[in-house]
């Protein structure tokens, strides 16, 4: 009954049955425990998500041992994987021109071969548990905020979906069937941003966030596009007629990956659609209008799991990028320029999901920079980070939830303050979260951070000279980065909670603790980003058990894992928790106390307040350089439309009127017109039949 | 044939000038010159018919033509509508004694009885009880003098120069039905229709048919025996006519009646 | 020859009449002497009829005249009912009055300016040598011409 294949099927299905139940009981009959079929389903789910991540951890042991014991053999399995095809979608026979070098030996007639493959391996089973597990979190939690919520059997119809498309996500086993559930969470994403549909600000961020996605799927498909031509195939596996893209085969012999122009193509437009889905410069303008959604919309998909649907997809495609040092670079860059560029906003906002969507960013943002080094420890890291992250960027947005259902839904952090008395458990859950934000050991996020900073200054040193300068940057940008997020962390920390007691007048008699469907979740949360890092880092763990991922098990990735054993490793440590420190005591002597300082700040810096308060203008470029433009094209096209295509069709309706007219001046009841109309119509006879 | 053609067409537009010139209008009425350009015009398309052989027959024939021919001129452009009336009498005159040159006795002594003798008394007879003093504006109007001259002058000159190609001697003109019983037939048997006229029939065949001396006699037998059917019909047509007419002169007076004997109880 | 000669003349003596009866029936006003037109035409066509009887050597020209005249007759009967009908409505002979048959949008044909009415001819009485005594004249019975 638990054996991988089952559990890799069940583990998708039961959401999906969830969702269909909900949508069609939910409105009539479940209505107030419409709760029920997500719970189950993501609760079992969770629980044999965790089986899975069981199962293939004891084989990944099991294939360490056999390995060593059979060293020689040459048929080495490259990581652990386990393939389900489930049906065949599509196959579209002779699609390819005839082109017998194509790397992945496409044999058999150049088909379009698409199936519903599921795969297993340790990167998959890792985000299943990540997904499913904040995902039971945040169902229960919404039983409490969504309560007296009219829209309530829709919420969870909508997050069920969203479960099931993030869990067929990362198990898909070709990129086609990515790319369908890149788009299914998108559109869950758009369905529940704009959840209160009614609210015009809710449902313009649902579309801002469904369009700016679009410009990266449509990156992304153009990515697949070039796949598809130079690859032959878009499996990931091995099938018997072509090679996979990051099957055995391939894999075994990585000089057959398309590097030069054609490979840092492809990675860069797969870059592009990570950019669009997790909201790195310049895409990242939709996930700040995206807080207009409910609170755990915004813990589940904006913090946890849909944002790092493109990490997870990078890391995937590790050989690709691996093939294309200039594509891995372009990544790095892209990483450290959003990190830096989210953190300076997030100084000024005075909203605070707000902040927390930028230091989401921002910490994205790193995620990328892990991913963009190149090393297999900066891989792990980033990977690391992404599952530190969803633990406490989760808690942080719950905790910022159950502070905004005590003050009536206000967010403005200047029309509350001094809440650590009224909300204990949120006050001290909060703090564990941002302690795991400001990367402070022992807490998570220490652990996270930096194993990527370290991967980075290791990479700094084996740089070569022309190339180690620009590393050098990034290096120096991402820790001065780090003292940002200490710094406007704790800056909305203590502007939240400490400081004179003030509650807003839409508060009412809301302004208590939580109930404790939503202040449970907070517990395990917090107590979840105070051990998982230590926990997974121990004897680096998390790293080996993730390196037996196919994808980052074959040589070239291994061969980076020497840099992992560095002596800077505790010098860097000691660095980044010296700035950690310094951005919060720089917050606690700005914000604890009286603010006069802040308000002289702000006045002496009032340009460089100005830009970060308006998010570097970004909005205001895309409005100028993109819609404008777009409008007015629309225009011209409206124009063409109505004058020229309509004035047509009208002017040819008219024709019949015009004739109509001119044969109606015959009619002029006069008799002799008539008669002369006969004569001269005898007279035309007369001619033709004399002529 | 451009020549001819020309001729033709020089005739036509001369008529048409000469037409209006003398149709009734507003401002001036040049009579005068509208009947010289009439007359020339008629002299042009004369000139294209070859004359007839004999002198008297030419000369009757010349006379009876000219006289019906003028006095339809003037039945057209008089003012007075009772003028009209009494030239149209003319013209029947005309008609008739042309009948007579063909040999038709019962037909023009018909033309004069029935046609000026009842038609033309009842058209006179409308007058009087109408506008008989020809005062009216409408009678010195007409309505676009210049298209209906022309219309008229464009039917005689397309007519004309048909007929000039059918009855050329050297053209093969439109084909003409032999008729069976005719000379022609007799005179080229077998023949394809898409001959020239046919033959003229001798002068014994017309004698013995056409012009023969119990003319009245033999039109009578043609008429009540091959087409009788048509004569009881035309009979018919008379009698409903009349009903018609009496009918439509009646209608407004018996309505009246019913009235007013319906007031007195 | 002679025949055929006697042949197109008639015909062309035929296709006048039947050109000045179109020219009489498009450009006069008063209803009366449209039908005279009328009238004209069908006697152009019984010449031309006559003659190609002649010319076959066949009763059929004359027989069919013959009915063009019970024709003619006839609707002149009905024709003549109708005027004196449309006269009775409208006081005036003129085919140009009815025009109510016209589309909506068209204009009406008006005459604007109306030809003055010839002038009376001066009451002339026969001068009569002065013995006698002058006829009574009453005005409105008299008329000075018919």
């Amino acid at each position: 009954m638990f054996d991988v294949e089952t559990l890799m099927v069940l583990i998708p299905a039961l959401p999906l049955v969830a969702t269909l139940l909900t949508a069609a009981l939910g409105k009539w009959l479940l209505k107030e425990q419409s709760h029920w079929p997500a719970v189950v389903a993501v609760g079992a789910s969770c629980l044999l998500s965790f089986v899975l991540l069981f199962q293939v951890r004891a084989a990944v042991r099991q294939l360490d041992s056999s390995k060593s014991a059979a060293a020689a053999s040459a048929a080495k399995p490259i990581g652990y994987e386990k393939i389900r095809t489930l049906w065949t979608w599509a196959v579209i026979h002779d699609v390819l021109p005839p082109d017998a070098g194509r790397p992945t030996d496409a044999r058999s007639a150049r088909d379009l071969d698409l199936g519903i493959s599921l795969r297993t391996d340790p990167l998959t089973a890792m985000m299943l548990a990540v997904v499913t597990s904040i995902s039971l979190l945040v169902v229960i939690y919404s039983i409490g905020y969504m309560h007296d919520d009219p829209g309530y059997w829709r919420f969870f119809t909508y997050v069920s979906l969203f479960v099931f498309s993030m869990t067929m996500l990362v198990s898909a086993s070709n990129f086609a069937l990515l790319y369908v559930f890149w788009e299914a969470v998108g559109l869950c994403s758009y369905l529940l941003i704009g959840f209160w549909l009614t609210r015009p600000p809710a449902a313009a961020a649902g579309m801002k966030a469904f369009l700016v996605n679009r410009i990266g799927d449509f990156g992304f498909a153009l990515g697949l596009f070039l796949l598809w031509i130079t690859y032959g195939t878009l499996n990931f596996h091995d099938t018997p007629a072509a090679a996979g893209i990051l099957g055995q085969t391939l894999l075994s012999d990585p000089s057959r990956y398309v590097g030069g122009g054609v490979g840092v193509a492809i990675g860069l437009l797969l870059m592009l659609g990570a950019c669009g889905k997790s909201a790195q410069f310049p895409l990242h303008v939709w996930l700040p209008d995206a807080m207009e959604g409910p609170t755990p919309v915004s813990a589940l998909i904006h913090a946890a799991t849909m944002v790092t649907a493109g990490v997870y997809m990078v890391t995937r495609c590790t050989p690709l990028f691996m093939a294309a040092p200039e594509a891995q670079q372009t990544v790095l860059t892209i990483g450290a320029i959003t990190a830096l560029l989210a953190g300076l906003i997030a100084l000024t906002q005075t909203d605070l999901k707000r902040v927390l969507a930028y230091s989401t960013i921002s910490q994205l943002g790193y995620m990328f920079i892990g991913l963009g080094v190149g090393t297999l420890p900066a891989i792990v890291a980033g990977m690391f980070h992404l599952f530190t992250h969803a633990c406490f960027k989760a808690l942080l947005f719950l905790g910022a939830g159950s502070v905004m259902h005590a003050m009536g839904g206000v967010v403005d952090m200047r029309r509350f303050g001094g809440l650590r008395h009224r909300l204990p458990v949120t006050h001290w859950t909060f703090l564990f979260g941002a302690l795991a934000l400001a990367a402070v050991a022992p807490f998570a996020g220490f652990w996270s951070k930096d194993a990527i900073v370290a991967a980075l200054s290791a990479r700094v040193s084996e740089a070569g000279p022309s190339s180690s300068a620009f590393y050098r940057i990034v290096f120096w940008s991402s820790l001065f980065t780090g003292g940002l997020t200490a710094y406007y962390t704790f800056r909305a920390f203590f502007l939240t909670f400490y400081g004179p007691e003030q509650i807003p007048d839409e508060a009412g008699h809301h302004a208590h603790e939580s109930p404790r469907a939503m202040t449970r979740p907070l517990v395990i949360l917090a107590i979840a980003s105070l051990v998982v890092g230590w926990y997974f880092s121990r004897g680096d763990r998390f790293g080996k058990f993730l390196a037996h991922t196919p994808s980052l098990a074959y040589a070239t990735v291994q061969a980076t894992a020497q840099s992992a054993e560095h002596g800077g490793h505790g010098q860097v440590a000691f660095v980044s928790t010296l700035v950690a420190l310094t951005g919060i005591g720089l917050a606690a002597y700005l914000y604890l106390g009286d603010s006069w300082e802040v308000v002289w700040l702000t006045r002496r810096l009032r340009w460089l307040y100005a830009i970060s308060y308006g998010k570097f203008f970004l909005d205001g470029l895309y409005r100028v350089f993109l819609i404008w433009p777009l409008r007015a094209f629309a225009a011209g096209f409206y124009w063409v439309d109505r004058k020229l295509i309509d004035g047509l069709v009208d002017r040819v309706g008219r024709i019949p009127l015009a004739v109509g007219s001119t044969m109606r001046s015959l009619q002029n009841g006069l008799l002799p017109f008539y008669a002369m109309a006969m004569v001269f119509g005898l007279l035309v006879l007369l001619g033709i039949l004399v002529r | 044939m451009t020549g001819v053609q020309g001729m033709f067409v020089t005739a036509t537009l001369l008529g048409a000038l000469g037409m209006w010139l003398m149709l009734p209008r507003r401002g001036f009425q040049k009579r005068r010159w509208g009947a010289l350009l009439a007359v020339v015009s008629l002299g042009l398309f004369a000139a294209q018919v070859p004359p007839l052989g004999a002198t008297l027959d030419r000369t009757v024939f010349d006379v009876l033509a000219l006289v019906t021919l003028v006095s339809a001129v003037c039945t057209v452009t008089f003012r007075s509508p009772v003028y009209s009336a009494v030239w149209f009498g003319l013209t029947l005159l005309g008609t008739s004694g042309l009948f007579l040159f063909q040999g038709a006795q019962f037909l023009s002594m018909a033309t004069i009885t029935i046609y000026a003798g009842a038609i033309l008394v009842t058209f006179l007879f409308v007058l009087m009880l109408s506008d008989p003093r020809g005062r009216a504006y409408y009678d010195r109007l007409s309505w676009e003098a210049m298209l209906s001259a022309s219309a008229g002058a464009v039917m005689v000159g397309v007519l004309t120069m048909t007929l000039s190609k059918v009855f050329s001697p050297d053209a093969a003109g439109p084909p003409v039905p032999v008729k069976p019983g005719s000379a022609a037939a007799a005179a080229s048997p077998g023949e394809t229709p898409t001959a020239a006229l046919p033959a003229p029939p001798s002068a014994q065949a017309l004698e013995a048919n056409v012009l023969s001396a119990q003319h009245v006699a033999r039109l009578g037998g043609e008429l009540f025996g091959r087409h009788l059917l048509a004569v009881e019909a035309a009979g018919a047509l008379l009698f409903v006519a009349l009903l018609g007419a009496t009918a439509m002169m009646a209608q407004g007076k018996i309505e009246r009646f019913q009235r007013s004997h319906h007031g007195d109880g | 020859m002679d025949e055929l000669t006697l042949l197109y003349s008639y015909q062309v003596v035929g296709a006048m009449l039947l050109g000045i009866g179109i020219v009489g029936f498009l450009a006069r006003r008063n209803m009366i002497v449209i039908f005279l037109s009328v009238e004209m035409m069908l006697q152009g066509v019984s010449v031309s009829l006559v003659s190609w009887g002649r010319f076959n050597n066949d009763w059929g020209g004359q027989v069919l005249t013959v009915f063009v005249i019970t024709v003619a007759a006839c609707e002149a009967a009905i024709a003549l009912a109708l005027v004196l009908g449309l006269f009775r409505r409208s006081g005036v002979l003129d085919v140009l009055y009815w025009q109510s048959l016209r589309e909506a949008n068209q204009e009406p044909y008006i005459e604007h300016e109306l030809p003055e009415p010839p002038p009376e001819p001066l009451k002339s009485w026969p001068h009569l040598t002065p013995a006698g005594v002058e006829p009574r004249i009453e005005e409105d019975l008299h008329r000075s011409h018919v």
